[in-house]
Order: C-alpha cells, then structure tokens, then sequence
C-alpha cells in the first residue's frame, strides 16, 4: 500500500525491537541458566523504571538516572532468587512449581508498586534529541541510542559467553547441571551472576521502556513482558540471538500493524506470530517437548 | 500360573510373523540411532534384544511402538503397514509396551492405572461418561473383576490403593507390565524390564513373560543380563552401532565371534 | 443486609461453577490454563450482547457487535457456547507437545493481549468501559417481588444451575473419560502407549470447562448488569487457582472450600464489611498482595489442599458380587 507508511513503521519497529531485545536477553539468558521461566520479570523491570523515575525526580543528573534502573533490578533479581526461589526450590524444584511461584512474586511487587504508587500513571521526561534521516528511515537520537543499546547489550552478551571463561562454564550450566557441577563449574557464582546480569538487563529494558513510552505505572510490566516472554519462546530458550531476532520479527510487526490494521491489534500481531510458530512449528530442537525439568536458582 | 521356563519353541511352530520391520532408521539430529535393522517376530516366540549402550535398542523399540517415527524402513504389524501411525493407534492394534524408565501414572492407584489400560478408547470416550449407558457399566465391571484377578496373578494385590507416586522400583516395573496385560497385547516390548529390581523379583518377571508368551503373545525384551536372557528367550537378536548384526539361538549366538567384539569395541 | 447476603449468594455459585470447570482442566487435565477467564469472559459479553438489542438503540452511549434481544434462557446459551468455543479455539492452539511451564506462559499471554485488545477496540464491546445496562432477566418481577425478592429468586436459580454443574462434574468425575485425562497428566507417553489420545480428552476437557466458565459469565452479567476488562484481568484467574489449591486440586468438596475461603470469605466479605482503608482502591491493591501471599504459603505448607485428593478405593470400584474370582484359563 503506501511504501512511506509501510518504512516508517518499520523504523519504529526496529526501535521497539530494541526495547523488547534488551529484555528478551536478560529473560533468555536467566531462562537458559536456570531452566527457569521468571514470570516476575516484567516487575522487576517495572521496579527498575521506578527507580529511575525517582532518580529523575530529584535531579540527579542523567548518569544516575541511567544507573538507577539496571542497579535496582539487579538487586532485586538477585534477592529475589535467593530468598524466596531458594526457599521453594530447597522443597520442589519441578520447573512449573517454581514458575507459579515467580507468578506469584510478580503479583505482589505489582500490587504492592500499585499500592505505594496510589494507582498512578507518572509522567517521564526524557530528552528524545533532534530527528535524523537514515536512508528511507526516521529516527530520533533517542531511538538510536536504544538501538544502540541493544546492539551494545548483544555484542557485550555474546563475547563473554563466547570469549570468555565464565561464559564457557554458563553454557555447560545450561545444557546440563550435574555435569557442569562434576566438573567443577562454581555453581553458587555463575547462578548468581546470571540473576544479576539479567536482573540488570531487566531494569534496563524498564528504563528503555519508559524514555520510549514516556509514562509507567505499576502495570506496565506485564505488557512489556508479554512481548518479552514472546521473543524469548520464539527465538529458543537460552539464545541471545535467536532473542534479538524473534525481537525484531515481533518489534516490526507490531509497528506495521498499528500503522495499517489500526493500534488495537499491535501487541495481538507479535502473538499472532507466537500462535501461528506453536501450530505450525517443526518437531526438532527445544520445541521437541522436555528436555530437562530440574531449574537450579 | 507361570510354568517352567521351557524353551517353546521346540514344541510349538512359530506362525506367520506378527511383526516385520525392515530397514528401520532412526534419527534424532545428527545422531543416526537406528540405521537399518530388520527384525521379525512370530508368535509367540521370547526374543531377547541385546547390545552395548547406545547400540539402538530403545531407539528401535520406539519406532516399533511408535514413540519416534522411523526416518525410514516399514513396520508391518498382523499384517498391515503401521509406519505412519501415531503410538495410540498402534496401542489400539495390540502393540503394547513398557519404557527403559518404568512409567506409572503417580497420581492414579495401581488399580486405576489398570483400569486406564483396560477399559482402552472406547471406555474412556467422552460420550461414555456423559450417557453412562448400561453397557458401559457392565465393562466396566467386567474390566475391574479382570484388573483383581491380574494384580491377583502378579501377586501385587495388596497394592492396589497404594498411588504410583508410593511404589518401590520393583512394583513399578510390576505395574507397568501388568498394565500392558489389561490391553490384551499381541506384541508386547519390554525395554530392561529387570533393571532397579529386587532380584526374587526378576525371577517373577522373567517366569511372567513365559507365561505371557504361552498365552500366544509376542515379547521382545531388551535385557543386559544374559543369565536372564539365557533363561527366558527363545531367540536372541544382537545390535550394535544401530545395527542387527546377529540372531539366532541363545547359544548359537553365544558361540559367535560378533557379540563379543560389539562388547569389546 | 439480606440485599448483601442474596448478592454473595450470586457469586458464591458463579465462582463456584467456575471454579470447578477450571479444576477439570488444570486438576484433572494439568493443563496450566491462564487464560481460563478469557472463557468467563467471552460468555458474559456475549450474554451481554445478545440481551442489549441493537448497538446504537436504547443504549446509544455503547457501541459492540451484534446486537441482540434475546428472550431469557437463550443468552445464557449463547453465553456457554461461547465459552466453549472460545476455550476450543484456545486449546486447538496451545495443547501442543510443549513443556508445561512454557504453556502455562503462552496463556498468560493470550490472556494479557485478549485484554488488551477488548479494552483498545471500542467497537467490539464498547473497549475499556465495557458494557453497562444490560437487561436483567424478567426484571418485571421487580416490582411485583421488591429488589430484594427479586435478588433472592436470582440466587436460587444460580443455585439450581450450579448443583447441576456439580452434578455433571461428579458424574464425569469417577468415569473412565476422567481417569485417561488424569492419566495423560502423569504421564503422557505412557498414556498414549495405552492407546490414549491425550489431544483428543484435553480438548474436550477445554470445551466442557470452557462451556461451564462462559455459563458462569453470563449468569454474573444477567445479575449485575455491567461487564468490562477490569473484570476479568489474568489475575482473576490466579485468584481462582489460589482457592483450588488451598482447598484441595480434584476434589470437589475442597475446591467448594477453598473457593468460599478466597474469593468469599477474603475477596467479598471484606470489601463490604471492612471499613475503607486509605485512598479508593487502595484495599484491592492489597487484595491481591495478600493472595499473592496466601498462594505461597498453600503451596509451601500445605500443597495438596485442606482436603486432597481422596484415593480411589479398589473396593468402591469392584461390584460387590465379583461375577467370577476364579481362573478364567
Ligand atoms: N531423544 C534422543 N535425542 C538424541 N539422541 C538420542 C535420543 N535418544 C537416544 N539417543 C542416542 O541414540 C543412540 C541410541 O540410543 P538408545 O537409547 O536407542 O540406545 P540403547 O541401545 O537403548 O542403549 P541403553 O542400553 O543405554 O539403553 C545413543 O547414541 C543415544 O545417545
Ligand atoms: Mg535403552
């Protein structure tokens, strides 16, 4: 139809892609690690733009506004699999269990957020900068920043999972625990770095979340995390890439969508895709049904 | 009542086969886990499937049950070509089995897990538990009376309330073979159906699967000891590497050069 | 007094019959249906459309589809059937061979977007402030009985309805239907390898259950009158789980407990007779922190429930008189 709209929305859909990429990885990252599937993943990244926006409140500064979000989720995250999972993976550690167990996390933190917040929606500033041409595409130096971002988080991701070490001992943790522990993978940290690392993604996405949409409230995370929880199913648990793809697919989609089919169906389009993936999947792979049903949090 | 083990085979002419697969292939991946094996069973023949770890065993028990398609080849059941058919197609043709990790359903009592098995399909339709028609009581009555008489059989009876989440690894097995007894197999796989067994029990089901086999059922049983094997079977196919590389006689294939180099490569 | 009494009457059966049509799937079947409220809902906004008349007539401040006025018991079965469709296109799509954590997150998606989308496409149920005015079956008879008469008579017939849901589930619960359903949630290779075909039962386990939620939603409609998403948020559901699990998964009796401990005793009651704390809303905030809370403490103490499961005894399954104990070969 009209090619101007149809690139337009693209452009915005590749934004959107970064901020539903930023947390995809930080979900399929822990998801890979843990075999666990963090229902409370949108709250703390809910929890996380809050900080952010109370940083904002008092004038600190961008760089404190920009550190608040990834520190407090990754404090959050970290408390969280420590306490409360620790407790109920010390009893039953089948992987639904413990899901319910973060659903059930993720309701208190959004209603006792709700409760603190009085039920608002907060306004947020942030500078979005001048407009820039690229090729047939539009964008703000803002939503370069976020793309950037999102590439930076990736590339970041990849090296110290391929480069490194301790990346080398998080993929024996994924594919199989035992082993990993046998041979001598420090358990305790590389859990542990995991939830930071991705309770730090989390708060980031919140941010990035919030200089996009410019308003948050104690509900908005469970939207976000749909689309999260969206890429990270679609791209195969535990692949930064396939997260960052699935984002992209899901990102444009939805922007496409809203630009022609009208904005109330955006966020069906990305599930649509999910929907359409699980009827018509292939029978290989992660999709081939369980594999391993332990979580280690 | 279990009888002596004897072999039967001396006595009784096998007829046609009731199971053929030819060429089967199995893959998962990358892995070739089944490539090529042929095997056929006549009724009612023991036959012992035996192999080092990773030979293909359970990979080729799967592609006879069902449970993985085979890339390639054909399973002719009584008859008719079953290659495409889904597992529970194959279960409802007398295809029966039971899994290397013995498979009981935890939240239902062991007599329930036999009636799961014997009242099959049609006792288990929808439309049945809605109309409750006559019939359907009578079955399962009928179906009841013959789950306490096969629990009776495999000497399990004070169990049957016990929940399949409360049984040992012996009772398990015991269970889950009793089960497959309930469907009236024709064929009947029995992948390590002794490993995690108290040993008097391997006895009781090694002397179970001789009088399974009297009552005109096919078994083929995947077993490492080949003092059981030894015991019960009437024939004896080796695997290795995803192939059959020997069948025969227990002692004929005992005699041969290929089972001691599949062990030793 | 007796106006709130007949009220939670009301909903004391529709939460009831919801309940135990969610029971059936997640208990029986183990299937993690977070979208089960999407049933609920699809019955009482179909109710509501179909008793409204035509979008734009009497009520020219709403706009939905169809537009409809049924005489009585016909909504109601719109409102199953409904239900039951929307449960099956559900299931067609998500009771796929899929881990059950992943599931059970696949309908909380759906469940936050069937929102989301309700709430945003003013067209089709009149978007986030749902619809309101919906005529209430017989309302003549208020006058001639009095609101509170009229309420009472309301109750007893959500009542008449619920027992008959009772007496379905009970009959469906000791059949062979059942026992394959609950078998396939142990152990679904196993299941099959029996000559079960779990996609079959798992379907028609969605169907019927999502027939009861949507008889439920309409019920809950014809009786108050108004419906929008903030009725039917994805914690609803949770909501309704919590009151299975603390009363008892598969047992009917417990999930009758549970389900008058949470979402009576807790949900109801003390939204009428606790005196307002803080700013509006504030006490339904921290409703749902204290379910949250209370579903933790169920699963860590006490997981199978007040009263669990009860064991089906070989003897209540046995006729008295066995036809013949002895050797048949
Ligand atoms: N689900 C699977 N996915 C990938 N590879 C598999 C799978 N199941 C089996 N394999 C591989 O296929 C090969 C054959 O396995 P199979 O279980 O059939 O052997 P087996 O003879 O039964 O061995 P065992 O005596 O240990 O039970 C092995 O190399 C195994 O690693
Ligand atoms: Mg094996």
């Amino acid at each position: 139809m009209n090619s101007t709209i149809l690139l337009q929305s693209i452009g915005f859909g590749i934004t959107t892609a970064a901020v539903i990429a930023i947390g995809a990885m930080g979900f399929t990252l822990q998801l890979g690690v843990t075999n666990l599937l963090n229902l409370s993943f949108g709250n703390i990244m809910t929890l996380g733009a809050f900080a952010s926006l109370i940083v904002e409140r008092w004038h600190l500064g961008l760089v404190p506004t920009i550190l608040a979000a990834p520190l407090v989720g990754a404090v959050a995250s970290v408390l969280l699999a420590r306490t409360l999972l620790a407790v109920f993976a010390r009893r039953q550690n089948g992987a639904f269990e413990l899901l319910m167990v973060t659903l059930a996390a993720g309701l208190i933190i959004e209603y006792t957020l709700d409760a603190l917040a009085h039920l608002q929606v907060f306004q947020f500033q942030f500078p979005s900068g001048a407009t820039v041409h690229l090729g047939p595409f539009v964008f703000t130096v803002l939503s370069l920043a976020l793309i950037g971002a999102a590439a930076l988080v990736l590339a970041a991701l990849l090296a110290a999972l391929h480069l490194t070490r301790l990346g080398k001992a998080l993929r024996a943790l994924s594919v199989d625990p035992k082993l990993a522990r046998a041979c001598g993978v420090p358990m305790r940290r590389m859990i542990n770095l995991t939830w930071i690392v991705s309770g730090a993604l989390a708060g980031l996405a919140g941010l990035v979340y919030v200089t996009n949409s410019l308003t948050i409230s104690a509900g908005a995370g469970l939207n976000f995390l749909v689309l999260v929880i969206a890429a990270a199913i679609l791209g195969g648990a535990g692949s930064p890439v396939g997260a960052v793809l699935a984002a992209l697919v899901i990102g444009v989609a939805t922007e496409v969508v809203a630009a022609f089919g009208g904005s109330y169906y955006s966020q069906a389009a990305g599930l649509a895709i999910l929907a359409l993936v699980l009827v018509l999947r292939p029978s290989t792979g992660m999709w081939s049904g369980p594999t391993r049903d332990e979580v280690t949090v | 009542m279990p009888t002596e083990t004897s072999n039967l085979s001396a006595t009784q002419m096998p007829s046609a086969p009731v199971l053929a697969a030819s060429d089967i292939c199995v893959r998962y991946g990358g892995v070739e886990a089944v490539a090529g094996a042929s095997l056929t069973i006549p009724t009612p023949q023991v036959v012992g499937l035996i192999g080092p770890n990773g030979a293909g065993k359970s990979s080729l028990l799967a592609a006879i049950g069902g449970q993985s398609r085979a890339a390639s080849g054909r399973v002719t059941f009584d008859g008719e070509d079953v290659t495409q058919l889904p597992p529970h197609q194959r279960a409802r043709r007398g295809i029966l089995r039971t899994f290397q990790t013995a498979s009981v359903f935890d939240g239902l009592t062991v007599f329930e897990n036999l009636l799961v098995a014997g009242l099959g399909d049609q006792g288990s339709r929808l439309r049945g538990a809605l109309l409750r028609t006559p019939a359907l009581h009578a079955r399962e009555r009928a179906t009841a009376a013959r789950a306490a008489r096969v629990l009776e059989e495999f000497e399990i009876s004070h169990i049957a309330d016990h929940y399949g989440r409360e049984l040992s690894g012996g009772q398990r097995r015991l269970v889950e073979i009793a089960r497959c007894l309930m469907r009236s197999p024709k064929l009947l796989l029995l992948d390590e159906p002794m490993v995690g067994v108290a040993p008097h029990l391997v006895e009781r089901i090694g002397e179970h699967c001789r009088a399974i086999c009297e009552r005109s059922v096919a078994i083929l049983i995947v077993e490492h000891s080949m003092e059981v094997i030894g015991s019960i079977c009437d024939r004896v196919v080796v695997m290795a590497s995803g192939e059959v590389i020997d069948d025969g006689s227990f002692a004929s294939v005992m005699k041969g050069e290929s089972v001691r180099e599949a062990y030793l490569a | 007094m007796s106006f709130y009494l007949s009220t939670i009457a009301v909903y004391f059966c529709v939460d009831l019959l919801a309940a135990w049509a969610l029971n059936m799937q997640f208990g029986w079947a183990g299937i993690p249906n977070f979208a089960f409220i999407l049933t609920q809902a699809a019955g009482a906004y179909m109710y509501a459309v179909v008793a409204l008349g035509p979008s734009g007539g009497l009520t020219a401040f709403q706009h939905y589809i169809l537009g409809a006025s049924l005489p009585f018991p016909l909504p109601l079965l719109v409102a199953a059937g409904a239900g039951g469709v929307v449960a099956l296109a559900l299931g067609l799509i998500t009771l796929r061979p899929l881990r059950r954590d992943y599931q059970a997150a696949v309908f909380l998606l759906f469940a936050v977007i069937a929102s989301d989308v309700v709430s945003a496409d003013v067209g089709l149920f009149n978007g986030s402030n749902g619809l309101a005015a919906v005529p209430q079956p017989f309302s003549s008879l208020q006058t001639t009985l009095g609101l509170g008469g009229y309420q009472w008579l309301y109750a007893g017939f959500t009542a008449v309805i619920c027992l008959g849901g009772l007496s379905l589930v009970r009959g469906l619960g000791g059949s062979g239907w059942q026992r394959a359903l609950r078998a396939a949630r142990d152990d679904e290779a196993g299941a099959r390898a029996l000559g079960v075909n779990p996609a079959v039962l798992r379907l028609q386990v969605f169907f019927i259950g999502g027939m009861l939620a949507g008889l439920s939603g309409g019920l809950l409609v014809g009786f108050i009158s108004a419906w929008s998403p903030g009725a039917w948020e994805y914690s609803e559901t949770f909501a309704i789980l919590t009151g299975i699990i603390l009363g008892g998964v598969s047992n009917n009796w417990g999930v009758f407990v549970g389900t008058f401990l949470v979402q009576i005793a807790f949900q109801e009651l003390t939204a009428l007779f606790l005196p307002q704390i803080g700013y509006p809303g504030l006490s339904d905030a921290l409703v749902w922190v204290v379910i949250g809370v209370l579903w933790l403490l169920v699963i860590y103490f006490r997981p199978r429930g007040i009263l669990p499961e009860r064991r089906t005894r070989m003897s209540t399954l046995q006729p008295s008189t066995s036809p013949e104990m002895s050797d048949a070969d």
